[in-house]
């Protein structure tokens, strides 16, 4: 391999790592409030259909990206909505949002665009060469070259990163986001609306899993498949714990895992190793998640508070 | 001048009225304490004084002003704090951190943490608490957290203070610091509600004292014109022999034995090095001890949770090193825990279920896979009765009950089970007046009846009243045996703390 498919690479690594990080976002602000989100998946391919539509009819994918935010506040706001004010189980909340969100986008897509299996393709889209980030300063550096050419989506996942690094650790709000996910009933105590910061939290999460979607389709590819997102939602939900509840834990992971996509495909495209059958590449994920729930690799431990819903006036 | 003052305060909760029209004022600068049984609603008046249960009725009244509250903010904004009987702590956060939530020192929107520690480290120098501003609450002793909690609501600029049980969870030494504190907060002319349902403590800090009983006012009484047998009367309803009468048993054959034990921790460090006793029929052997001594890695061998490194283990002289829990329970060992909701009862679990665990498998209360639940409930019943479980109904979930009559109910399990041989690991903690002399009486019982007891607490008056010798352990030794007649509090508490060992006190 010369200098340019190497860099190519590495864009395409990128190209597979942000939805995943956008996802794994969503639930680091969402969990660390005490909410699970296991819907995120699902919420994903809501902002996968509504975000390639939006771009679709505005011919601009800045439309689109807004119509994936609006979607994924929306649906999030639908969780924060059964979860928090009627304390409904978080899983199957979550398990419901993903079970409407397949049936939803496939009626949508034959109902919009009277296809099956694909929406037709867009030209305006992040991916394309008019959309893209260009720095012509790194183009000549070798490895750092990579980074000369890359969708505008791949340098707002790293942006949301740092964002939510400093929003949870820096932040007057992040310490109370935290309060809330670690001991609601302490923060109750201390004057803190506990209500009103998950709702936050979960709202906002499902935008970034909002945006995570329309990366899939305006930015990583120029078109809805049916088959979006593709499990990527829960490879993202993998990456938040690999990355023990932290963003730039969840960075580190969806970098790893998006490089196991990638090799996953050279393997594929080369023919390197044909006997490796595809589908034992794609559950490396899944194997290190459980290394790491396991405690193999350095312990995760979730928010104390993760996942239990908050009765005020509980005795 | 009246800090606070409560008119008619009723709380609805469902099919329970917690407080019953409730009226009280409190001095500014005086320690008032509210004392009731488990259950009178004593926290519930809190919870509703400080904004986070809502009352169903009446009026509060802060420095003579009436006012709304109806969240936790506005109590804040009232200058009142409180310090809560579970700890509200994060224990990944620091001691800072901790402290500040709720009321940051921020630049913009950001933490400016430096400015946080240097204002904890001030604060904490000036009430003279002594914390670690940096390190994590998680890795503090309870003493320290509970200090963690007092300078979170200093820090609000709290007038009136509200400790909620505060010592509860306090060692004895923790206890005399604690108040200690609270005295030079008076000092500083705040106003300090104490609840609490330890009466010996309630005689020692307070200035006036509210007596609660089934959330009805009782009355209030000067503390200069009650003593600890009125208000036990009036928290209960009737008479409380707080002394415990001496029987005298004719001492039996030995029932458990052990011989240079060594057991380790969870964390894999030996916790108890090398203990040698053994306890008779028809006598209480009581261990006394400083929490976190030892006691209850001793109590998890011996009840088959964890093995002991080495030594022996006797019951009924029969080895019993490396057996389970349902060997040893089969040989004849009953165990009372303190830890009633994780170790005595399944909460979620009926009355009537939690009744016959233990012995669930066996006839009659089963028949190959298959349970009877007429027998167990016929049992059940029984036992409701023969123990006066409140309120009675076998059918309500053990999380429901009282820790009282949880207790009583775990009495009732324990006991009627085949045993000559009792574990009672703190048996009263936590408990109110009423019901701690029931669980003497019920220990006393047994001793009559020949059993053989060991008893483990950190309270030395429960010690020296009931056991017939006494062991004193300190850092997983046993430092000294003695009896009731011999010693007194201050002996052993001197003991305890591991003074004097080196002359091995010897009776």
């Amino acid at each position: 391999m010369n200098i340019a498919q190497i860099n190519l690479t590495i864009a395409q690594m990128l190209d597979y790592t942000m939805p995943i990080l956008f996802a794994a976002l969503c639930g680091v602000l969402s969990e660390n409030a005490g909410v699970v989100n296991i819907g995120l998946d699902g919420i994903m391919r809501f902002g996968a259909f509504f975000g390639l539509l939006g771009a679709f009819f505005s011919h601009s994918p800045w439309i689109g990206l807004l119509f994936g935010i609006a979607i994924g506040c929306l649906v999030g706001a639908l969780h924060a909505f059964i979860t928090i004010r009627w304390n409904g189980d978080q899983t199957v909340s979550g398990v419901a949002i993903n079970v409407i969100a397949v049936g939803l986008m496939t009626y949508l897509l034959e109902f919009v665009f009277s296809t099956t299996g694909y929406s037709p393709q867009i030209q305006n889209y992040f991916g394309a060469q008019a959309y893209r980030v260009h720095l012509p300063f790194l183009a000549k550096i070798p490895l750092l070259g990579a980074f000369s050419n890359l969708s505008f989506m791949i340098w707002f996942g790293f942006i949301c990163t740092v964002l939510m690094h400093v929003l949870l650790y820096h932040t007057v709000l992040g310490l109370r986001i935290r309060t809330c996910g670690e001991n609601p009933k302490a923060a109750t105590t201390l004057g803190i609306n506990v209500f009103r910061i998950r709702w936050f939290a979960v709202v906002a999460g499902a935008a970034l899993a909002g945006i995570g979607g329309a990366t899939l389709s305006i930015s990583s590819f120029s078109g809805f498949s049916d088959s979006m997102p593709n499990g990527v939602g829960f490879i993202g939900l993998a990456a938040m714990i690999f990355g023990k509840w932290t963003p730039f834990g969840a960075l580190g992971a969806a970098l790893l895992f998006g490089t196991g996509q990638i090799v996953q495909s050279i393997i594929a495209v080369t023919g390197i190793a044909p006997k490796l059958a595809p589908g034992l590449t794609l559950i490396l994920p899944y194997v290190l998640t459980l290394a790491v729930l396991a405690g193999f690799v350095g312990k995760s431990i979730a928010p104390a508070a993760d996942g239990l819903p908050y009765y005020k006036e509980q005795r | 001048m009246k800090a606070l003052e409560v008119r008619n305060i009723s709380k609805m909760f469902p099919g329970n009225l917690a407080n019953d029209n409730i009226s009280f004022s409190v001095e500014k600068g005086e320690i008032f304490a509210i004392v009731g049984e488990n259950g009178a609603g004593k926290s519930t008046l809190m919870n509703i004084i400080y904004g986070i249960y809502t009352p169903s009725g009446g009026d509060i009244l802060v420095n003579e002003n009436e006012v709304n509250i109806r969240s936790v903010e506005d109590a804040i904004k009232l200058r009142m704090g409180m310090v809560h009987q579970e700890f509200m702590l994060i224990p990944r956060f620091t001691v800072t951190q901790n402290i500040v939530i709720g009321d940051e020192p921020h630049k913009g929107i950001f933490l400016d943490y430096g400015r946080a520690v240097r204002e904890v480290r001030e604060l904490s120098e000036r009430v003279s608490l002594t914390v670690d501003a940096t390190a994590l609450a998680g890795d503090l002793p309870v003493g320290v957290q509970q200090r963690i909690e007092i300078l979170k609501v200093l820090r609000r600029g709290a007038e009136i203070l509200i400790f909620d049980e505060p010592t509860a969870v306090l060692t004895p030494e923790e206890t005399v610091e604690l108040f200690v504190t609270m005295r030079k907060l008076q000092a500083e002319g705040k106003t300090i509600l104490f609840i609490s349902h330890k009466l010996k403590e309630v005689m020692e800090i307070a200035d006036r004292i509210a007596v609660l009983r089934r959330g009805k006012l009782q009355g209030i009484v000067n503390k200069k014109d009650t003593n600890e047998e009125e208000l036990a009367r009036m928290m209960v309803g009737r008479n409380v022999v707080l002394e415990i009468p001496k029987i005298d048993v004719e001492v039996g054959a030995v029932a458990f034995a052990c011989h240079d034990l060594h057991v380790r921790n969870n964390r894999g460090y030996e916790a108890v090095k090398g203990m040698s006793f053994d306890v008779h029929g028809g006598e209480i052997v009581g261990i006394a001890g400083v929490q976190g001594n030892g006691q209850d890695e001793l109590v998890n061998a011996m009840i088959g949770f964890s093995h002991p490194v080495s030594g022996s283990m006797e019951l009924n002289g029969k080895n019993m090193r490396m057996v389970t829990t349902a060997q040893l329970r089969k040989e004849g060992m009953s165990y009372i825990t303190e830890d009633r909701a994780r170790r005595g009862l399944v909460m979620p679990y009926t009355v009537r279920e939690n009744s016959v665990m233990g012995q669930h498998l066996d006839r009659p209360f089963s028949r190959g896979i298959r349970m009877d639940y007429d027998k167990i409930g016929e049992f059940a019943e029984g036992k409701v009765k023969e123990y006066d479980i409140r309120p009675g109904d076998v059918y309500d979930t053990a999380g429901s009950l009282s820790g009282g009559n949880q207790q009583k109910l775990i009495l009732a399990r324990e006991l009627s089970m085949p045993h000559n041989f009792l574990i009672a690991s703190q048996p009263t903690r936590g408990l109110d007046v009423g019901a701690t002399e029931f669980v003497y009486r019920k220990l006393l019982e047994e001793k009559k009846a020949g059993k053989a007891i060991l008893l483990i607490s950190l309270e030395l008056s429960e010690i020296l009243g009931l056991s017939d010798r006494i062991l004193v352990m300190f850092e997983g030794r046993i430092v000294g045996e003695t009896t009731p007649d011999k010693t007194t509090e201050e002996a052993l508490g001197l003991l305890m703390l591991g003074v004097g060992i080196d002359e091995k006190v010897q009776s």
